[in-house]
């Protein structure tokens, strides 16, 4: 009867429990919807700065990823390595080699990060293919076949077959020069790599840059890309002496700030929306105690305990606190969906935009994270409970004396 | 970074020189003379020279031959005859450009600004020091350090709008024969990073040069480049257009 | 022994600096079965005095003794409990829980006293006949009449079977023919079943009907026709 009594006084002033449960419906909502379109940025920053470019883990010689020395460089067979192999976690593995140069086609010519690729291996650590906008992803059949970013296609005036020379200090302190032939370009909307990237195939520019059989680094995937920094810690003790394996949180400390950024400024969304959510539970239910002065007295009277008063002011809020996230939930859930399959293009209003090394794309678009429904489904039934404490104290405490002569 | 500069080699040689003398030039005004003369003598003509450049890295070591010629002081060219794998690379320096010949691509390439602090041919020789090194009279302030019986010490500090790399450099001129000794070199930090002896002094007709440069990058105490003339040929029948990109690659 | 006792009681308000004194020790007893009335105008003590027999309240100074509890120290906790079993309350009016219907409002008590629910409502539906107002249980408050909802209260005070019902001017907003009624009604009940009623009144004719009238004036005894007999 408790139960039914605290049912029956929420829907005895409709509009009022209408009104705060709308909000609290709004604000559950929205924040589910913001949580999940802020953390689809997230995952777009973080997979266009680890799966456009760095991949998850990465193994190198020590300092490699800070001085990218020429000479830093491993046998292509620690890519095989037993430790790498037997880590469950890493999904692939892709050796790659690094050269800086100078790219030029007749008079135009442009310094260029070059990144000698086994192709099948590297498409499962980055994603580039999915970010093609003319030709074709290098093959290694085709010899010095090349992919170069839209930026750099659009600096030299490139187009698909173009010939291109590359040149670099070789290994061997000779002049390194070869052709390469544009094959592939690529737009991932982080100008660093549109403008300086180029991928050709590995045995190519081993050739050119006189480190046969040598690599700089193996990229690799994760399943969870979240344990990166654990799985670099797991894996350091049995790879040879003189390597180094990082996470993408080492590679790209600022992308980890970003992360932690995020954890907070998703708190504080948090926390102002169910303030103000708060306050309004506070205010109804302060209102709706007041009104009923005398029936707490009555109820009192006939000799209702202080403690059961409370815990019905407190049942009163917490059923509007669960029906509120029932519904604000299911709403919730709703708009991320849509969100999430279609979103909305915003490219015809900004460009993308890089920050911390990973690039913000010009869309919104929401992905499914538990904890972005635990948290707000978490916050709302506390603040309910919170609000709802005061005025359910201020019941019990009522004097019956008092309470009863009360009109 | 990359050095890819091969030909630029033999220009250099003779623009260091070059720089050399027309530091020398720069000195105190009882001497002022003196340096313009062997500048305008020096740059009145032109040249030809077969260069032996030996480059030590931490890494590797090598020998290039290369032969230069040179007009005034705004045309070089470069090209190299050994080792066969690089035989016939070539640099072409017109005025502040530099162009890159390659031979086993057969294109040309200029070297874009932003590539002009790299390193030339693998050396410690930078494209900057091909384009701008006959240029410190007109880019730097020009002072008297010190006199001594036998020398001249004179400090160059940039003028205040040059695009310069360096912070300040310093010579040593030798006064009797009027030959550079020593250059050093400091970043915008003051810190010495580079030095170039000067050795090997011959008569090579009227004039008196040093033969052997070697560089030595501070930085990097086990690695250096030693530049040395084997034959140096002055006032050839040159003009400006045997410097062109055509003869880049044709020769 | 009597049921209720009150050894020189005095109950003092205060409203800011200012001592209000409601009742100025005052003595009286009353025994298990009585229909006894507390007479006088308004401000006389008769509610305040009420509360106290009705552990709603504790004195000032002097003894409650309420079937052998002492009220002055007892815990607010144990004077709920006291009240839920041994007293019923009739107020005045609108003193129903409005979203309840009349027979839960009735039960209420019996439900805080964790009687199952069809005992409950088998109690409830005998009492709601006793009192003539069976057909109505399902009705909200806000659906019956003043003398309906007076009734359902009385059935309310009555279902956990208390020693004493007190009611504090249970007839003040009925018209006197209902309140005549409602008084037959509460006499009936406390001679049928024993049920100890003690009720404040002001109305004359509600007073004549009682069996033993106490007077009240400013707090003081005047007159109890029980000490006067």
């Amino acid at each position: 009867m408790l139960l039914s009594l605290a049912f029956r006084n929420l829907w005895r002033n409709r509009r009022r429990t209408l009104l705060t449960l709308s909000a609290m419906v709004v604000s559950a909502a929205l924040l589910i919807l913001a949580l999940g379109v802020f953390s689809g940025m997230f995952k777009d920053m973080l997979a266009s700065a680890t799966e456009q470019y760095y991949g998850h883990l990465v193994l190198a010689k020590p300092e490699y990823h800070l001085r990218r020395d020429l000479f830093a460089n491993l046998s292509v067979d620690i890519t095989n390595h037993p430790a790498l192999m037997n880590e469950p976690e890493i999904l692939a593995r892709s050796p790659r080699l690094r050269s800086f140069g100078l790219l030029s086609k007749q008079l135009s010519s442009q310094p260029v990060e070059l990144l000698g690729i086994i192709p099948e291996l590297e498409q499962q650590v980055t994603s580039l293919q999915n970010k093609i906008t003319a030709g074709d992803y290098p093959k290694l059949e085709d010899r010095n076949g090349a992919m170069i970013g839209q930026g750099l296609a659009k600096k030299m005036k490139l187009k698909l077959g173009d010939e291109l020379v590359f040149v670099t200090q070789a290994a061997d302190g000779s002049i390194g020069n070869d052709l390469l032939i544009v094959r592939g370009v690529f737009a991932t909307g982080d100008s660093r790599n549109d403008n300086n990237l180029v991928l050709v195939p590995l045995p190519w520019l081993q050739e050119v840059v006189v480190l046969p059989g040598r690599i700089h680094e193996v990229a690799m995937t994760l399943a969870n890309p979240m344990l990166a920094a654990e799985v670099a810690d797991r894996l350091t003790p049995h790879l040879p002496e003189n390597t180094e394996v990082l996470g993408w949180g080492d590679l790209l400390p600022e992308m980890r700030e970003v992360i932690a950024a995020y954890g907070v400024s998703r708190m504080i969304i948090v926390t102002i929306l169910y303030l103000a959510t708060g306050l309004g539970i506070l205010n109804t239910f302060f209102m709706s105690v007041m009104e009923r002065t005398r029936e707490f007295g009555i109820l009192m009277a006939q000799g209702m305990r202080p403690m059961a008063i409370r815990a019905l002011v407190l049942l009163e809020t917490l059923f509007l606190g669960g029906i509120a996230l029932a519904i604000g939930l299911f709403c919730g859930a709703l708009m991320t969906l849509y969100m999430q399959q279609i979103g909305i293009d915003l490219t015809s209003y900004i460009t993308p935009i890089t920050y911390a090394g990973g690039t913000i794309l010009p869309r919104l678009h929401a992905v499914f994270e538990v904890a972005n429904f635990l948290v707000p489904a978490g916050m709302l039934l506390l603040v309910s409970l919170v609000a709802g404490f005061l005025p359910a104290n201020r019941a019990a405490r009522l004097n019956p004396v008092v309470a009863v002569r009360e009109d | 970074m990359s050095i890819y500069n091969t030909p630029l080699i033999r220009k250099l040689l003779p623009l260091l020189i070059l720089l050399s003398i027309l530091s020398t030039t720069a000195l105190a005004l009882d001497i002022q003379s003196v340096i313009r003369e062997v500048e305008q003598q020096y740059m009145g003509t032109s040249s030809r020279a077969r260069t032996t450049m030996q480059v030590k890295t931490s890494h590797w070591e090598r020998t290039l031959e290369m032969e230069a010629w040179s007009l005034e002081r705004d045309y070089f060219m470069v090209r190299i005859l050994e080792p066969a794998k690089e035989r016939g690379v070539a640099t072409l320096k017109r005025n502040r450009e530099v162009w890159n010949y390659l031979p086993k691509v057969d294109r040309i390439i200029k070297v874009p600004p932003s590539m002009m602090g790299g390193s030339w041919m693998g050396s410690h020789i930078t494209n900057d020091d091909l384009v701008k090194a006959n240029h410190i009279d007109e880019d730097f302030q020009l002072r008297l350090l010190e006199e001594t019986e036998t020398n001249y010490v004179i400090e160059c500090l940039p003028k205040e709008d040059a695009a310069v790399v360096w912070g300040k450099i310093v010579y040593r001129v030798r006064k009797t024969p009027q030959v550079p000794e020593q250059i050093d070199y400091f970043d915008e930090e003051m810190v010495r990073v580079r030095e170039i002896h000067f050795d090997d002094i011959q008569q090579i007709g009227e004039r008196i040069v040093p033969l052997r440069l070697t560089v030595l990058p501070l930085e990097k105490p086990d690695e250096m480049t030693v530049l040395h003339y084997r034959e140096l040929v002055y006032d050839l029948d040159l003009d400006e257009s045997y410097f062109s990109l055509r003869n880049l690659e044709s020769r | 022994m009597s049921l209720i006792e009150l050894k020189n009681v005095s109950k003092i308000y205060r409203l800011g600096n200012q001592e209000i004194p409601a009742l100025t020790n005052v003595s009286l007893t009353f025994d298990e079965g009585e229909f006894a009335v507390l007479a006088g105008p308004s401000g006389s003590g008769k509610t305040t005095a009420l509360n106290l027999i009705g552990c709603l309240d504790r004195p000032t100074s002097g003894e409650v003794i309420v079937s052998n509890l002492t009220l002055g120290t007892a815990s607010s906790k144990q004077l709920a409990d006291f009240r839920l079993h041994h007293i019923g309350f009739i107020f005045q009016s609108y003193n129903l829980i409005p979203v309840l219907t009349a027979a839960e409002n009735a039960e209420f008590t019996l439900m805080l006293q964790k009687v199952p629910k069809l005992k409950r409502r088998k109690i409830v539906c005998q009492l709601f006949a006793d009192l003539g107002i069976d057909g109505l249980e399902d009705r909200r408050p806000a659906d019956l009449s003043g003398g309906q909802q007076q009734r359902v209260a009385i059935a309310r005070a009555m279902a956990a079977n208390p020693h004493v019902i007190l009611a504090d001017e249970p007839t003040a907003n009925l018209d006197s023919h209902t309140a005549e009624e409602l008084l037959a009604l509460m006499r009936q009940l406390n001679q049928e079943k024993g049920t100890t009623f003690i009720f404040s009144s002001h109305d004359d004719r509600v007073i004549s009907q009682a069996q033993r009238v106490i007077r009240l004036e400013d707090g003081r005894l005047a007159d109890d026709s029980k000490e006067s007999q």
